[in-house]
């Protein structure tokens, strides 16, 4: 296949990229080949995905790398996400819900044409659950007794317990070619990257036809891929850039066609190119601040409302997303089925903190316009990331609001690993940071109390109810059946404010107007990148 | 001369030690700790601290820290936790771009420093000089990323003469000659980034010095002999001078080492720079020190061969 798109008159002093359409020369067609080409500030940390880095780009690209079983779907808005037949056609439960059976479709195979089997789904069980392999998330599979192979087609999931997220738990993770990657023992693995990828046969809709670290990868249609209609584009180019600035500019000029992770401003000003769509969609996130409950006041729920109370949230999202968020209102973002839709976010009113304030015991008695009770002011330091811009911003307007009501709030940045540390160990008085949710909604890590000693409780929030309800939202039979005690869970965080629950921003991508059927969703910006099709029949030069 | 040499080397690999010592444990003084490659509310802690275990993460620092020193004396860098490589394949791949990059910004920067440089010194005080020394105050004052960002936008983006960033064009697999104009073309802008500010300062330093040469009483007493102005200047004043020029022309070379970071993640050059960055984002400590080292160590032999060189050129450095 012919793939050289950069052309250089160096004699004339003019350069021209010819994307998106060519001539398949090679394969001595007339076809086209349609490619389209994207941009990541982070470069592809390995192809396996037991022990790559898990970064979110390296997740994005392995999804069209390898197949799972079932593909969980993004329509969790009114129920929890249903799955749609990928390696697995059909799936059948016993009656005490403790064994699971897929059944493999039979004309999957690898991209080398060895058929995948039950043998490979028992492999990768097996490399999952190995302490040598050190996958960081086995702990998934710890309900599972084992993984049987009944027939070549036919594999059998047996747990020891039914509960809510079994089968989420038992389709974690991409099949792995047991007859490729089977040869090198797993104590080997966490040092065969370079092995890995030289040993590459994938399953899903691409294969890796080029990786250049640091610089770029090319996804390339698997011809052996089980859908034949996918993908429509016969080539994905993914160009790493690290300086995610320049992302903007480089979709302007047309050096790219796709970018995602972009920011409110770029979206501004990209709005106005005729050439580009931006896409802004509801993501699983949303920002917070914590607040140290060790630390008086703030062990305080009443003052804890309060310091919400005087935070324009609405202002914030207008001024700092200029509408691509909406404000927060609970640890369970609101396109999910289980957020609590009758739960109001606390409306921004200044008056009713000061008055909080002062049944609390906080007076202004020496005139410097910060409140005191017993002769301490009420004065705090406020840490967010370096690396985050708009939270950054955020703390100051924040500042200035908390000054209206007498509250001295210290904006402080810091390094991202350097401000986490500190968090767990309860080393600050709050913290503006972000969390993004998964589709299981388990918040254990951040609100339990045995989470508070080196977890993620950074605030040390302790509630028996809370705790209970956490641990029976895991323990349910099924997860619709943990609504109830979701709602309960939602209502006592609203009312107790451990965080001040601040915004969900969206995530935000631009695509060239001729790239269409681009429909990225809350469990990936490039979920559906097979299905991405360029308008456009003829060549075209930049 | 020899024996000059030998110290030398001996104090080099001193100071080869020390500065390894120290990029060791102030990396590890860095506020977070090496197993926050690891971090991630998902993860339960019990596999947090098996990985910890799997890197070494959990002997004592003086443990790790002798099984690092002794990796290095046999070229084992150890793994990367971000790439699951070994980190020795990941300087391979990512030396040889720092290496031209930093070679071309430094013939950029000799270049453009001496003929600026020399320019201004001979027609020193007068409208050409005051140009120079203002064009080459305003570039040594603008910060690396900075300008390599606004040549970006203009060369790359707006006009679109050179290539927006990288360093090899996507399935470009020509033959060597094209793969090299390939590089080359992509380099042009970097190089600019790198070695037009460096070539200022360069400019300035050239220019002093050959001023200060050509107040020395040994040009009077050449020129006062009927020696042609150019040959006195050629010959005489910018061989006395070149001992310092050198000098600072062998730190410039580490300097573009190290200052390579910058410039490589505004043009997205595959280099040791921005792995270096990239390793110390996702705190990949095993990358980062041999990242750190290697630029320290660039230094150091940089400074090395300046000195020699200056030593070989000026006899009473050599007979010292």
């Amino acid at each position: 296949m012919r793939s050289s798109p950069l052309v250089a008159t160096l004699a004339a002093g003019v350069l021209l990229v010819a994307c998106g359409s060519e001539p398949d020369r090679e394969a001595g067609d007339r076809r086209r080949v349609e490619s389209a080409t994207g941009v990541s500030i982070s470069d592809l940390s390995g192809v396996n995905e037991l022990v790559a880095s898990d970064v979110r780009f390296t997740t994005d690209v392995l999804d069209h790398l390898f197949s799972q079983l079932l593909s969980e779907q993004a329509d969790f808005a009114e129920h929890p996400p249903t799955f749609a037949p990928e390696l697995a056609s059909s799936f059948e439960w016993s009656p005490d819900r403790k064994t699971l059976t897929f059944h493999l479709r039979p004309d999957a195979v690898w991209s080398d044409g060895a058929p995948i089997t039950a043998e490979d789904v028992r492999f990768t069980y097996e490399a999952q659950t190995s302490p040598e392999v050190a996958w960081s998330y086995s702990h998934l599979k710890d309900g599972l007794a084992d993984v049987e192979v009944v027939d070549p087609r036919t594999v059998r999931y047996r747990f020891r317990e039914s509960y809510a997220y079994s089968l989420v738990d038992a389709n974690e993770g991409k099949i792995l070619p047991r007859h490729v990657w089977g040869q090198i023992p797993f104590a080997r693995w966490r040092e065969s990257a370079d092995w890995f990828r030289e040993h590459l046969v994938t399953s899903g809709p691409f294969v890796l036809a080029e990786w250049r670290p640091g610089q770029h990868l090319v996804l390339a249609r698997n011809d052996r891929f089980y859908d034949r209609a996918l993908p429509k584009l016969d080539r994905v180019v993914f160009r790493i850039v690290p300086d995610a600035a320049t992302h903007v500019d480089l979709l302007a000029s047309g050096a790219i066609d796709f970018a995602c992770g972009l920011t409110p401003s770029d979206a501004k000003r990209l709005a106005k190119s005729p050439d580009v769509r931006v896409i802004a969609f509801a993501f699983r996130q949303y920002d917070y601040i914590a607040w140290n409950t060790r630390r008086p006041p703030f062990d305080d729920p009443e003052i804890r409302r309060a310091l919400t109370l005087a935070i324009d949230r609405q202002g914030l999202v207008d001024s700092l997303f200029g509408g691509f968020a909406r404000i927060a209102s609970s640890p369970i973002p609101s396109l999910f089925w289980a957020h609590d839709r009758a739960l109001a976010p606390w409306p921004y009113d200044p008056r009713e903190a000061r008055s909080i304030l002062a049944r609390q015991g906080f007076a202004d008695r020496d005139g410097d316009g910060i409140v005191e009770r017993a002769g301490r002011p009420f004065a705090f330091e406020l840490t967010t990331n370096s690396s985050n811009r708009l939270r950054s911003d955020a703390m100051v307007l924040i500042q200035a609001q908390l000054q209206a009501i007498g509250v001295a709030a210290t904006p402080r940045t810091m390094e991202i690993h350097s401000l986490t540390e500190r968090n767990i160990a309860h080393e600050f008085d709050a913290t503006l940071s972000g969390w993004a949710v998964d589709t299981t909604l388990d918040l254990k890590a951040y609100f339990h109390s045995s989470e508070a000693d080196g977890g993620y409780n950074f605030g040390d929030y302790r509630n028996n109810e809370v705790d209970r309800l956490l641990d029976a939202t895991r323990r349910a039979a099924s997860p619709e059946a943990a609504r109830p005690d979701f709602e309960r869970l939602q209502r006592i965080l609203h009312a107790e404010q451990p965080y001040t629950f601040l915004w969900e921003p969206q995530r935000i991508c631009a695509v060239r107007s001729d790239l269409t059927d681009v429909s990225p969703n809350a469990l990936s910006s490039y979920f559906n990148l097979p299905e991405w099709r360029r308008l456009r029949a003829t060549a075209g030069s930049r | 001369m020899t024996r000059l040499l030998l110290v030398r080397i001996a104090a080099s690999l001193l100071l080869s030690w020390l500065v390894l010592t120290g990029v060791f444990f102030l990396l590890h003084l860095l506020p977070g700790d090496p197993g926050a490659a690891f971090e991630d509310p998902r993860v339960p802690r019990a596999q947090r601290e098996r990985l910890r275990e799997i890197y070494g993460l959990d002997r004592p620092l003086a443990v790790q820290y002798g099984r690092w020193l002794a990796g290095i004396a046999t070229g084992e860098w150890g793994y990367s936790f971000s790439q699951q490589r070994p980190v020795g394949a990941i300087l391979g791949e990512t030396l040889p771009p720092t290496l031209l990059l930093s070679a071309t910004a430094l013939a950029v920067e000799l270049t453009v420093g001496f003929a600026l440089g020399m320019l201004a010194a001979v027609r020193a005080h007068r409208f050409v000089d005051h140009l120079i020394r203002a064009c080459s105050l305003a570039l040594w004052s603008v910060p690396a990323f900075w300008f390599g960002l606004l040549l970006f936008l203009l060369f790359a983006i707006e006009w679109r003469f050179f290539p927006a960033g990288g360093w090899r064009e996507v399935g470009s697999r020509a033959g060597a000659l094209a793969a090299g104009g390939d590089i080359g073309w992509h380099l042009v802008l970097p190089a600019l980034a790198l070695g037009l500010p460096a070539g200022a300062a360069t400019a300035r330093f050239v220019r002093a010095t050959l001023l200060e040469q050509l107040s020395e009483p040994f040009v009077t007493s050449a020129l006062a002999r009927g020696l042609s102005p150019s040959r006195v200047l050629w010959r005489h004043a910018l061989r006395a001078g070149l001992g310092p020029i050198t000098q600072v022309a062998g730190l410039s070379l580490a300097a573009l080492l190290s200052g390579t970071l910058a410039v490589e993640v505004v043009f997205a050059w595959p280099g040791l720079g921005r792995a270096t960055y990239e390793a110390l984002v996702a705190r990949d400590y095993p990358l980062l020190l041999a990242g750190t080292a290697v630029s320290a160590l660039a230094v150091l032999a940089g400074s090395f061969v300046a000195e020699t060189i200056h030593a070989a050129l000026d006899p009473r450095v050599r007979d010292a």
